[in-house]
């Protein structure tokens, strides 16, 4: 296959930089494959999992909310977070997933709902993710 | 007394140097601390400049409109002000907060009503005993703030933003220039203002090629462009703060690391002066010793 340029980009670093052959992403409106010669577009994303492909392999990495930017010069991706699976830290996910999940069922913190919610979805992506690694 | 005189200059050496050595400490943790921050700054560049090239390229989008881009009556101001956490950083936390009141004045002169978000103890503790009027204040700590906490506070601004309590949100910082320059400034985060890449790219478009169709006419957004611009916002400010963040605490360091410098040098001084204090009062004091044996000798002659 084609290989395209992609960028990752965190806050605090580049994440990735160099060349995939196709990615695929959680989307607001669902899942979503990238191969070469993509039309121009962007959609937001939604914490879960990120496949790339290159001429190594495929390789697993879970990603929190951000922007998906598809452009002539290559595919850029804008996330909160992003780790490989095989740099997850399980017990500290878990231990998110169990703070969330307190914050869920309290009702007297209705107004955390939301922000609990987000760290749930995000905890859960880097269970799911990093346990497909081991 | 000479004697007298002699162990007070002694002693007053003495808590000099222990001075001294804590202003010479601070400056060290302030110097690698500022080293830290710059990386940081500069590591966050290239995320935040993504998004905001692509925040403009969205506002390029025929018939766009968004809530966060309405200019409406402006009756309430929102203003946030970053300063640090601690003081013996020279003007630092002085001149930020100085610039924060002199705007605020300047706001309910216009006949606005203002309200406070300070982030960092000492801007909690000054517009508290000033009695403005706080919008929230669970942002004491600005040390080593992270993406994490700087979201959730970005979507503490948004909701107020969207709820209509205020209809303006302006951000008050310090910003880095160089180890010896940090400017306090003010920014306006929301409503977006259309910005001057705007401009420039339309009369692009128009003095060239007219058949050539706008830039962004031929991206596709999903579901829309506004709502992927208006996904996009709480990840934009949050980048913002994040970034701002950051320089303040660069330039905190800064001014901490400048002013602890001076304050050794000062302390230096002092100990010299001191010393020659020191040493003309021990060399007096065994100048009179010495006659007082040479006269005892003498008269016992």
């Amino acid at each position: 296959m084609k290989p395209y340029k992609l960028k990752i980009v965190t806050p605090e670093k580049i994440f990735f930089d160099g060349e995939a052959e196709q990615i695929t992403i959680r989307t607001t409106e669902g899942d979503i494959g990238i191969l070469a010669n993509h039309i121009k577009y962007v959609c937001n994303i939604v914490a879960g999992p990120l496949k790339v492909k290159d001429i190594s392999g495929e390789r697993e990495a879970a990603l929190s909310e951000g922007i998906l930017k598809v452009s002539d010069e290559g595919v850029t991706v804008l996330a909160s977070t992003a780790e490989w699976a095989n740099e997850i830290d399980l017990e500290r996910a878990e231990r998110a997933k169990q703070k969330a999940e307190n914050i869920l069922s309290d009702k007297s913190r209705a107004d955390e709902f939301d922000r609990a919610e987000i760290k749930l979805k995000r905890a859960l992506t880097r269970i799911s993710v990093g346990k497909r690694y081991l | 007394m000479a004697t007298a005189n002699i162990k007070d200059v002694k002693r007053r050496i003495k808590s000099v140097e222990n001075t001294m050595q804590i202003t010479k400490a601070m400056e060290l943790v302030a110097t690698s601390k500022l080293r830290g921050a710059k990386e940081r700054a500069v590591a966050s560049q290239p995320y935040f400049n993504t998004l905001y090239e692509t925040m403009c390229e969205i506002q390029q989008d025929r018939g766009f409109k968004s809530i966060y881009t309405k200019k409406e009556f402006l009756k309430t101001v929102l203003v946030v002000v970053l300063a640090g956490d601690r003081g013996l950083a020279g003007g630092f936390n002085h001149n930020v907060l100085k610039l924060a009141e002199d705007k605020i004045k300047s706001l309910e002169q216009d006949g606005r009503t203002v309200m406070v978000f300070p982030i960092g103890k000492k801007a909690v503790e000054y517009f508290e005993k000033r009695k403005y009027e706080i919008y929230n204040k669970d942002y004491q700590i600005s040390d080593n703030i992270t993406m994490n906490k700087s979201l959730s506070l970005s979507e503490s601004i948004i909701s107020g933003f969207r709820n209509g309590i205020y209809d303006k949100v302006e951000l008050v910082y310090t910003t880095f220039v160089s180890t010896l320059v940090q400017n306090a400034l003010s920014v306006t985060v929301l409503p977006i203002e259309s910005n001057d890449l705007n401009d420039n790219d339309k009369e692009q478009y128009d003095s060239t090629d007219p058949d050539k169709p706008k830039k962004s006419a031929l991206t596709l957004y999903e579901p829309s462009a506004e709502e992927v611009f208006d996904g996009l916002i709480p990840k934009y400010i949050s980048g913002l703060l994040f970034c701002s963040i950051i320089d303040s605490y660069a330039s905190e360091q800064a001014a901490r690391r400048t002013a602890m410098e001076s304050a050794s040098d000062n302390a230096n001084e002092m100990i010299d002066s001191l010393s020659l204090l020191y040493n003309r009062a021990r060399q007096a004091q065994i100048t009179q010793e010495l006659n007082e044996i040479v006269a005892g000798q003498l008269g016992n002659n």
